[in-house]
């Protein structure tokens, strides 16, 4: 009986000892995913790791996004509340009034898509140079540019941040820098990136920096400079400007429309487009953030409208007769589905103009809670194809050659306030808008062409501060303090690093 | 509870007496008698009498008879019962016996502790059992609807009548942040598996094990609590067929009160489409369901097996919603080498067939125009449907009558286990386990569907899932009598557990036509165009996990228990890939030490233990890359890769430790028992998404192990035997949790340089037009369930809100005026069940409540101002006054408490004439959800035990949000049940 059992225990033994090997491996197994272990390995890969860098500017335009603050704190657009839609805690509104705050999503959107590129171009750097593979060493270079472009907005929006170079910091060590130091690391980024980056101009360069989108930036950086440091640098400027235009690669394109169709890829005024996509690069997405629900039947949408930003009444009507600009960047008037019968709205107000038929009429009568629903002129600026989805296909422009022309007019202007090419320059861009040519430039009439021209492209704001514009009293907003040229550093960077002081004004 | 049958019990008391060797002669007699109640003299239904050593045995018919071959040399037979002692006697030379046995021995039930049973009195730990004639009645489909209130501090909740909706399930309060907050389900003894994928009509008994003292022997995974699920066995001696059928009338209960097509003229400024709709009646009926439950049981000396098949039909509350479910079981038993091999076999399928609904029917029906008419056959665009165009406003008739949204489950579930006596005592045992889930959806939105479908010109999706899971165990127990009445019980273990889950699926748009529904994805326009969706994944994971447990009990008076687990799992990082999970308990009982008055049993247990509780996904401790867009290259988009986690070799499980103190007591001569315990957890090495800098982080958030959570609360349940004579029983049982604190001590880790900075708001209102408003504050240092609001004044004389200036800046309702407005976590829930037996009348009801928190009726938040009729109806509470938009306040948070009557059932049970086939028969009326007591003004007071927002993403702090009523909420329901149960 004894050595039954014996038999027996060994039995469960040797059983034990089978399943032993391989029942204590606790080793993860991957099916689906990239792990450090099986990627960075090609050129391939290379490239698709260079692109993160700048498929953080698909975060750009958004709502807001950078171009929205740029837009709505200007004098350009406003988003009512109408009703409880676009209530959202008063944040729209706010952006229209400059009362945003250190927590508003404006302030941390903008702040969060840009740091976002810096960070990712830090981060490639890092990791190309610790791979020290031949193939991405002019990666290098474009990606030191690209980071002082995405500092560019950063210096515009913010001013007084940090400048981070290095990836693996700690955050402790963290400092700020004053606006005048980030105008510096800028401009000595983008100088000292010129000679190594192409300058070529072609498919290959097509929504990525090269040489003239360097020089473009820079002449940004110069025209702002008495913004940025106090001190005026229009020569810069207009130097800067000269070197893009001598490149001979630009051209205005004959039909002011034809920058801003659903196939506008490539278009000669182009110098820095986002490729956005409607399948592989969402986010630009106008007709849902501008139309009403029921514009839905004009452009055949897959998607429902939002009902949200609008033309300001007065920049609406700033332009001259028979600018053709106005038409193009606006939409008013009765709307009609794609069979040609006017749109009935079910929702509409007593005071809607003539009751369910839709129409956008460019006066709004309230900022909000009550604004009217059909109110507002809307965006009309890019093409919404028939069938659009809520992406659209048009490329955005960043950087275009017509403010190129009109960024060297003001720095020669500025220089020289009868200066015969900026005069020439200017009415180069009227011309194309159907207007007549003028004899004198003026403050005024500079800042409405390039409002004019520039709408919905993230310029607005900029513009107003340089004119010193920016904080008057407008429609259903009050005066502001200077300050307020500055946004405020978000809330939780300020609570995360002692080091770093808020913005006056916050 | 005596008249019927338990026949776990049974089939555990033939293992536990059947003994090796039987004493076979050839000649027999027969013994016939009868068992009564001790009390009362009544007879025990299904009581078991085996003659000991030998698997000869029977069970009692219906009026408390038995007749028993026994082998000639036969000197005792052994009667056992559910809750009574269990008798052995002698038989002498008389043919006829009779016995009865003396209730109120509840220390004798049996207790299922995993990996093991005990009985009720060796029990050291806080573990609850519930026998399947303590579950909830009436129209349960769910096995969490049989416990609901039954057990203290565990919370089962669901809100609205939502048939395919599940339960939440929480044990003693929050005790996770980022991990799973529902306790592990372990049924038949397969750790992991679905509550859904076993019937209700198939379960024995479900015992919970609610400290961490019990549930440390599931290691990694018994942080949230076991629920162990028992199903049916077969036993010896008789073969018995049962059938229970229903019948199902569901109606809803609550709705929301907004203005009706008369109210909504009279209140104006609205648009008069000129008809008259009830949309709640337009959306909704009477579900008519039934269901049918076959089983056949029985067995001879060395095989037992239960076959059972089911079969449910039911039909929501709401048009085009419902299930059909069909579910097969079969769990066989056989005996061999003397019966010293006993191997056991369970086989179970399931067929599910869901018909989902769009949740998203509910606010619309809530907020449609009353004054316009379902169809309006000029809008040919929308199949005639009446579709005003309007942001976020859908025809609900439409959403529900021109789309589907299916989901079909099939279930399948294996397993064999053998045990092998190697000398008297010493029992080693292999158990392995198959299971196997594919889950099918696909939904179809019509082209003439204004809710999306319309959009895509078509649009349908389909995903098809596989979840998998093989688990094999050794276990080696060894139980030694040490004389004087001492015994050791020890248990030593290994087992092996792996899941793989796979999932392949699409979504395309724009269709020639309807015909093909979601069933012909090729034909989708968008997969031309470059705008159709595929996606597929694959992953897998393991844990292992090496276990022990020792039992000692001294003279059935001093018990100690302990056991630990160590166990290792794929998801953690490199570096913290084991654990080890001790438990230790150990009880005295009082009455045994000292004579104490009144008391006939007073028992005082304390317990501690270490569990885990894992990461929900594998690969989290990697460094992964994945698409982080597309880029723009020499003309062409290239998918761009970047890094979509950090690494962290430190990952590892929560770790929850909890103390537990308990007094099991009984009077009256056992009449009056019951249980208080005092429990207190700490959570720690919390698991979360931590946002972190970039850099020196690659990416933007870690899965990391930071903070901690604390909780206690007090359980008392009590049950009672009021009445028992021969004309009428009544017995009474009550459980009551009192949460005496919930707090989330810290979220921060100076040494790992992680700070959550006091606190976040989470959990947004939503579009439209209340987006940037969280609805609730996560704070170190203060209470888990904050809700977090500006405080509601009132309405100044221009109609503008008024709220508090909480900073004192000057200006209120600013974002910096919110503070804490209220709870979202119940102070106490409370279960009260009564049964009464009249002769052949039974009658229960079970009133269940839960007191003390508070919802955000986010109807009311949305809809009850004025200014928006024009668009969307309101509600009927809506101030005239207020001309202001819609804004979050304190004004729309209510207190929830409620108490109601969640079941009540009268039965009738047929006088059956001897001899004519039929065992048993009994019909009854069972209604759920008869009313409601509660000052809440929303759909259902229920509690809300986590957030996933609006459109169901994920919430990285979702156990941390509780008490938002949102607007997709499923209608509550009231069921009225006719059913009959027939034995044969």
């Amino acid at each position: 009986m004894k050595k039954f059992l014996f038999i027996k225990i060994m039995a469960v033994t040797l059983f034990l000892g089978v399943f032993n090997q391989s029942c204590t491996d606790l080793e993860e197994e991957v099916f689906s995913q990239v792990t450090v272990d099986n990627f960075f390995q090609s050129d391939d890969e290379f490239i698709s790791a260079l692109g993160a860098a700048y498929t953080t500017l698909y975060g750009m335009y958004g709502t807001p996004g950078v171009i929205g603050i740029q837009e709505i704190s200007s004098r350009h657009l406003v988003v009512p509340t109408r009703g409880q839609d676009w209530d959202d805690g008063g944040h729209w509104r706010r952006l229209h009034q400059q009362e945003w705050t250190s927590e508003d999503p404006a302030t941390n959107g903008a702040w969060g898509v840009l740091n976002g590129g810096v960070s990712t171009c830090n981060r490639l750097i890092f990791q190309f140079e610790q791979l020290n593979n031949p193939s991405t060493t002019p990666f290098l270079s474009e990606l030191r540019a690209l980071r002082a472009v995405y500092y560019y907005w950063l210096l515009d929006i913010y001013g007084n941040v940090p400048i981070v170079t290095a990836f693996d910091v700690e955050p402790s060590s963290i400092t700020q820098s004053s606006r005048a130091e980030v105008y510096n690391f800028v401009e000595s980024e983008l100088t000292s990136a010129l000679a190594d980056v192409t300058s070529a101009k072609d498919g290959s360069t097509y929504g990525r920096v090269n040489r003239d989108v360097i020089n473009t930036v820079l002449t940004k950086l110069y025209l702002n400079a008495e913004v940025y440091t106090g001190t005026a640098q229009w020569a810069k400027a207009a130097a800067a400007a000269n070197a893009v235009i001598g490149t001979g690669n630009y051209a205005l394109t004959g039909n002011y429309r034809d920058n801003f169709v659903t196939d506008n890829s490539g278009s000669s005024e182009f110098i820095f487009a986002i490729p956005y996509d409607k399948v592989f690069a969402g986010g630009f997405v106008t007709p849902a953030q501008t139309l009403h629900y029921g514009s839905q039947a004009t452009f055949n949408l897959t998607f429902q409208p939002w009902n949200g930003w609008s033309t300001v009444e007065d920049f609406y009507n700033s332009y001259e007769e028979g600018d053709i600009r106005q038409a193009n960047n606006h939409i008013v008037g009765p709307q009609f589905d794609t069979g040609g019968n006017r749109i009935e709205d079910s929702g509409a107000e007593p005071f809607d103009i003539d009751g369910p038929p839709l129409t956008f009429t460019p006066n709004i009568n309230e900022l909000g809670p009550n604004a009217c629903r059909q109110c507002g002129a809307r965006i009309g600026k890019y093409e919404f194809a028939l069938g659009a989805t809520e992406n659209l296909d048009n490329d955005f422009p960043l950087f275009r050659y017509a403010d190129i022309l009109l960024m060297r007019a003001e720095a020669l202007w500025r220089m020289n306030a009868g200066d015969a090419e900026a005069l020439d320059l200017v009415n180069q861009i009227r011309t194309r808008a159907g207007l007549g040519a003028v004899s004198e430039i003026t403050a005024d009439l500079l800042l409405d062409e390039r409002g004019h021209e520039l709408f919905m492209e993230g310029h607005g704001r900029t513009d107003e501060i340089r004119f010193g514009r920016f904080t008057e009293a407008r429609w259903a907003k009050d005066a502001q303090d200077n300050c307020k040229t500055l946004f405020p550093l978000p809330q939780s960077e300020i609570d995360a690093n002692a080091n770093f002081t808020q913005n006056p004004c916050y | 509870m005596k008249l019927k049958v338990n026949s776990l019990l049974k089939g555990m008391l033939m293992l536990f007496f059947a003994v090796a060797f039987a004493n076979f002669t050839f000649a027999q007699r027969t013994i016939t008698g009868t068992i009564t109640d001790g009390g009362n003299g009544d007879p025990l239904i299904s009581a078991t009498v085996i003659v000991p050593g030998t698997g000869t045995g029977t069970i009692t018919d219906f009026d408390g008879n038995y007749s028993l071959d026994v082998p000639a040399g036969t000197t005792q037979l052994e009667i056992s019962y559910t809750g009574y002692a269990t008798q052995t006697v002698d038989i002498g030379t008389s043919n006829v016996l009779d016995i009865s046995l003396s209730s109120g021995q509840i220390l004798e039930e049996i207790v299922v502790t995993g990996y093991g049973t005990k009985k009720a009195k060796e029990v050291t730990s806080a573990i609850t059992s519930v026998k399947a004639e303590d579950f909830n009645k009436g129209a349960v489909q769910d096995p969490s609807q049989l416990l609901q209130g039954k057990v203290a501090g565990l919370n089962i909740s669901r809100a609205g009548g939502d048939p395919n909706n599940g339960f939440q399930i929480r044990l003693r309060g929050v005790g996770t942040a980022g991990a799973n907050a529902s306790p592990l389900i372990v049924i038949d003894g397969v750790p992991g598996g679905e509550l859904q994928s076993v019937d209700p009509n198939d379960i024995a008994s479900i015992d919970v094990l609610k400290d961490g003292s019990a549930s440390a022997i599931y290691g990694t995974r018994g942080a949230a609590g076991v629920i162990l699920i028992t199903t049916k066995t077969g036993v010896a001696g008789k073969t018995t067929v049962d059938y229970n059928g229903q019948a199902i009338f569901e109606t809803v209960d609550r709705t929301v009160n907004v203005l009706d097509a008369a109210g909504y003229r009279a209140f104006g400024g609205g648009n008069d489409l000129g008809s008259s709709t009830d949309w709640f009646d337009e959306l909704t009926r009477t579900g008519l369901s039934h269901t049918h439950s076959l089983s056949l049981s029985g067995g001879t000396k060395g095989t037992s097996y239960r076959v059972s098949g089911n079969y449910r039909d039911i039909q929501g509350a709401a048009i085009t919603t419902g299930f059909q479910r069909i579910n097969g079981r079969v769990n066989v038993t056989q005996k061999a080498l003397n019966d010293r091999l006993v191997i056991t076999g369970n086989l179970s399928t399931t067929t599910e067939d869901k018909q989902l609904g769009f949740d998203q029917a509910f606010r619309y029906a809530t907020i449609y125009n009353p004054t316009s008419p379902v169809r309006d056959e000029s809008q040919t665009q929308y199949d005639g449907y009446a579709q005003q165009v309007l942001f976020d406003y859908f025809n609900p008739v439409a959403i529900m009558e021109q789309n589907s949204n299916t989901e079909t489950n099939r279930t399948l579930t294996s397993n064999i286990r053998g045990t092998y006596e190697l000398v008297d005592g010493l029992k080693f045992g292999m158990f392995y386990s198959q299971q196997k889930e594919n889950r099918s959806q696909a939904r179809y939105y019509d082209k003439q569907s204004f809710f999306v479908g319309a959009d895509r010109n078509g649009l349908a999706e389909q995903i098809d899932e596989e979840f998998s899971d093989q688990l094999f165990n050794m276990t080696l127990t060894y139980d030694v009598d040490l004389g004087g009445g001492n015994s050791l019980d020890l248990l030593a273990g290994y087992e092996y557990q792996k899941f793989e889950n796979e999932g392949f699926g699409a979504q395309g748009g724009n269709f020639l036509t309807d015909a093909f529904g979601a069933n012909n994805l090729g034909a989708a326009q968008d997969f031309a165009n470059g705008l159709g969706n595929v996606f597929s994944y694959k992953d897998n994971n393991k844990l292992i996990a090496f276990f022990g447990r020792a039992n000692l009990n001294v003279d059935d008076t001093y018990y100690v228990s302990a056991s630990v687990r160590r166990e290792g799992s794929s998801k953690f990082g490199r570096d913290e890939r084991w654990g080890i999970f001790p438990g230790i308990s150990a009880g005295i009982v009082l009455t045994k030490l000292a004579d104490i008055p009144a008391f006939d049993n007073l028992k005082l247990r304390v317990g501690y233990g270490e569990t885990g509780n894992p990461p929900r996904d594998s690969y989290l401790s990697q460094q992964r890359f994945g698409p982080t867009g597309n880029f723009f290259f020499n003309g062409n988009f290239v998918s761009s890769f970047g890094p979509i986690s950090n690494p962290n070799p430190n990952l590892k499980w929560e770790r929850k430790r909890d103390f537990n103190i308990g007094l099991d007591y009984a009077l009256m001569d056992y009449r009056l028992n019951g249980a208080v315990e005092f429990f207190s957890n700490t959570t720690d090495d919390l698991l979360l998404n931590f946002p972190v800098p970039v850099p020196p982080n690659l990416f933007g958030s870690t899965f990391i192990n930071i903070g901690e959570i604390n909780s206690t609360g007090l359980e008392f349940t009590l049950n009672y035997d009021a009445i028992n004579n021969s004309k009428m029983k009544w017995t009474s049982s009550l459980s009551w949790t009192s949460y005496l604190n919930n707090e989330l001590v810290s979220l921060s880790d100076s040494d790992l340089g992680f700070d959550f900075g006091g606190s976040r708001d989470i959990s947004n209102l939503g579009a439209p037009g209340q987006n940037d408003t969280p609805l609730i504050r996560i704070e170190e240092g203060a209470d888990i369930g904050q809700l977090w609001g500006l405080v509601y004044e009132g309405i100044s004389g221009d109609g503008a809100w008024i709220h508090a200036d909480i900073d004192g800046n000057g200006t209120g309702g600013e974002a910096s005026d919110r503070t804490v407005i209220g709870n979202g976590l119940p102070k106490g829930t409370l279960g009260w069940n009564n049964s009464f037996n009249f002769g052949a009348i039974d009658f229960n009801f079970f009133l269940r409540g839960t007191f003390g928190h508070d919802l955000i009726n986010t109807f009311r938040a949305f809809y009850e101002a004025p200014n928006q009729i024009g668009s969307y109806n309101i509600l009927a509470s809506s101030d005239p006054a207020l001309t202001d938009s819609p804004k979050f306040s304190s004004f729309h948070v209510e207190d929830a408490s409620y108490l109601k009557l969640d079941n009540a059932t009268i039965g009738y049970t047929l006088d059956v004439p001897e001899g004519n086939g039929f065992r048993n028969a009994r019909i009854y009326l069972t209604v759920n959800n008869l009313f409601t007591i509660t000052g809440y003004s929303g759909v259902d007071p229920q509690e809300r035990l986590s957030d996933e927002g609006e459109d169901g993403a994920n919430n990285d702090f979702g156990p941390l949000s509780p008490g938002i009523d949102r607007r997709n909420t499923y209608f509550s329901t009231r069921a009225f049940t006719v059913g009959v149960n027939l034995g044969f």
